[in-house]
């Protein structure tokens, strides 16, 4: 298990409350049977090494979880998976395009932001 | 940087589905600028409604980005975690209203999204990344950039919460 040491931590905490309904706990990937009235819901989250969606961990699962031998072998998601078999695929992590935005190197569609800087403010980066 | 911890106070906020205008009682975060990077590594919410209410809780990115955010009012407040720390805030902007157009969700379904839903009557949320793995919000590109912690489905009730998020 590569990414064991990788784990995020999920906690939905009921012990006060009534809870979720069924549907809804499935619908985020927890345990409906610890969203109830009275239980509280602690799991492991999966950090995508591609996308960077957290998915909380399925203790029941018995497919095999992606990872990526160009991250280090990190863990991503199933739809990033899927995307390495596109013809046109190419490796993005997202620390490659956070480094070249950081660089510059990315052009970016225009940007409301730049409208937006409050008074006074500064660029210092 | 340092890492800052944005907070929101008592709000009740309103259910948006993706692909529409969100419509304020939110929490937005997203970059400065081009060549700024966030990380959020916390997120966290507590219930404070007087009944049963399910909060779809959604922390989504933009696909239309917000135009005209208003700085934080009390009791809202986005400050460093460590008290030694320059209180300035650079490279990020959070806020929880605009004064022109409330950003827009993505439905496009490569860009993730987190589920972080719980009943408001007394419940209690909390995700926290592991270090190196938190979510990252890059430049002001669109449906990779700005997020925002808002309400997709249910029957919403008044909830507070925080982003703890460090700005590179």
């Amino acid at each position: 298990m590569f990414f064991g040491k990788r784990e995020g931590y999920v906690m939905v905490d009921h012990r006060a409350s009534p809870g979720l309904p069924e549907d809804v706990a499935r619908m985020c990937g927890y345990d409906p049977a610890l969203c109830r009235e009275g239980k509280m819901y602690e799991a492991a989250s999966l950090t995508c090494a591609h996308c960077k969606v957290a998915v909380v961990k399925n203790p029941l699962r018995t497919r095999e979880r992606a990872n990526c031998a160009k991250c280090g072998f990190r863990y991503i998601c199933d739809l990033c998976d899927a995307a390495r078999f596109h013809a046109d695929y190419v490796h993005t992590p997202f620390e490659q395009r956070f480094e070249e935005a950081l660089s510059g190197q990315v052009q970016t569609p225009a940007n409301p932001h730049g409208l937006i800087l409050p008074p006074g403010f500064t660029e210092t980066e | 940087m340092a890492k800052r911890s944005f907070a929101a106070q008592n709000y009740t906020p309103a259910v948006t589905a993706d692909n529409s205008i969100l419509t304020g009682a939110i929490q937005g975060i997203g970059a400065a600028a081009a060549a700024n990077g966030l990380l959020v590594s916390e997120i966290a919410e507590m219930g404070e409604a007087s009944a049963s209410s399910i909060n779809g809780m959604v922390f989504r990115r933009s696909h239309v980005l917000a135009v005209g955010p208003t700085a934080l009012a009390s009791p809202n407040t986005d400050g460093p975690m460590n008290g030694l720390t320059a209180a300035a805030q650079v490279g990020s902007i959070t806020y929880t209203a605009v004064t022109t157009t409330y950003p827009t969700p993505t439905n496009v379904t490569t860009s993730a999204k987190l589920h972080l839903s719980f009943n408001a009557f007394g419940g209690i949320f909390r995700w926290v990344a592991y270090p190196g793995e938190e979510w990252g919000i890059i430049g002001v590109t669109v449906d990779i950039s700005e997020s925002t912690l808002s309400c997709g489905f249910g029957t919403p009730g008044a909830m507070s919460s925080h982003i703890i998020y460090e700005a590179y």
